[in-house]
């Protein structure tokens, strides 16, 4: 089923906490987050603030996404060349 | 070759004088312009209509502009991620916020702003329909709640935002430019509406568990 704004809401609202950490301190500690995960597979549990604003922050979520892209790709040395990506890029 | 630093060499490199400094900023420019252009790639359709050659230039101006950044605050970084890691995300987020801009820039907010009070804006688009014959009825006791919240306990400015981000789907970044804000003011604005809708429910007798499982 697809899931409407209204669904999607209602889901965020349910999730809502009391207290939640702005953007900042998300950004503060997204690569914390994106580290962990990658070395650990918990970055959840240890930073479960973080987890909770990526879930209900779009802008901060799709950051986190890329961020976490490109980190797999460098610790497993397989970053894209820099022509590479401007080809793409001129697509 | 990023990562043959440990996060230590990056801090002394790029705080000492001279050729280590000159080798170290011409590779964190190297890292930051990577950075960018791997996340516009990832976004190509934010920049659909956008000449090639201004694409170039846009991954070159953002990974300039998160240079000064890191550079700003290389005090702050401390060590609790790989210093590649802790870097990539100024440039990031700084692509992410220009190519979100970029497709957004033609697009008028006046066009999309709260109609005449009637919040019709809220359902539209939605199917409360299911083969369950009470679970409409429950569900639209939901949303009258939820209405009344919105119509009685935000204010017209959260009202708006709420619309513009959460049921018109635009970005954050797009909003807090044309509110003349920053993230944190705005995401708080939702934060609150979100938390007064909640405490109203729960206020009302309801179970959050249950009226998440109305609209799965």
């Amino acid at each position: 089923m697809v899931k409407t704004n209204l669904t999607k809401f209602v889901r965020r609202v349910h999730d809502t906490r009391d207290t939640e950490i702005s953007c900042s301190v998300c950004l503060d500690l997204v690569s914390q987050y994106v580290d962990l995960e990658i070395s650990t597979g918990d970055a959840a549990g240890k930073l479960p603030q973080v987890k909770q604003h990526l879930d209900q922050c779009q802008v901060c979520s799709e950051e986190y996404q890329v961020l976490r892209q490109l980190a797999v790709l460098e610790a497993e040395q397989r970053l894209p060349i820099d022509e590479e990506l401007i080809n793409q890029l001129k697509k | 070759m990023p990562g043959t630093r440990s996060n230590q060499e990056w801090l002394d490199a790029l705080s000492n004088q001279g050729i280590q400094q000159e080798i170290a900023l011409e590779e964190l420019r190297r890292l930051l312009l990577r950075a960018a252009l791997f996340t516009l790639v990832t976004h190509l359709a934010d920049l659909h209509e956008m000449p090639e050659e201004e694409r170039l230039a846009l991954a070159e101006e953002c990974a300039q502009e998160a240079m000064m950044t890191v550079l700003v605050r290389l005090g702050d970084f401390r060590g609790d991620s790989k210093f590649t890691t802790w870097a990539y995300k100024f440039g990031i987020n700084i692509a992410l916020s220009r190519a979100r801009r970029w497709r957004w820039k033609q697009v008028s907010l006046d066009d999309l702003a709260d109609d005449d009070g009637t919040l019709n804006w809220f359902q539209r688009d939605e199917r409360l329909q299911t083969a369950d014959s009470e679970q409409p009825v429950r569900q639209r006791e939901v949303v009258e709640v939820i209405r009344e919240v919105l119509r009685t306990q935000l204010t017209a400015r959260q009202r708006q935002t709420l619309k513009l981000i959460a049921f018109d789907n635009v970005p954050m970044d797009v909003v807090v430019q044309r509110l003349d804000s920053n993230r944190n003011a705005v995401y708080k604005l939702l934060h609150d509406a979100r938390l007064k809708i909640k405490q109203q429910l729960v206020r009302r007798g309801y179970d959050l568990a249950e009226v998440m499982d109305l609209f799965q």
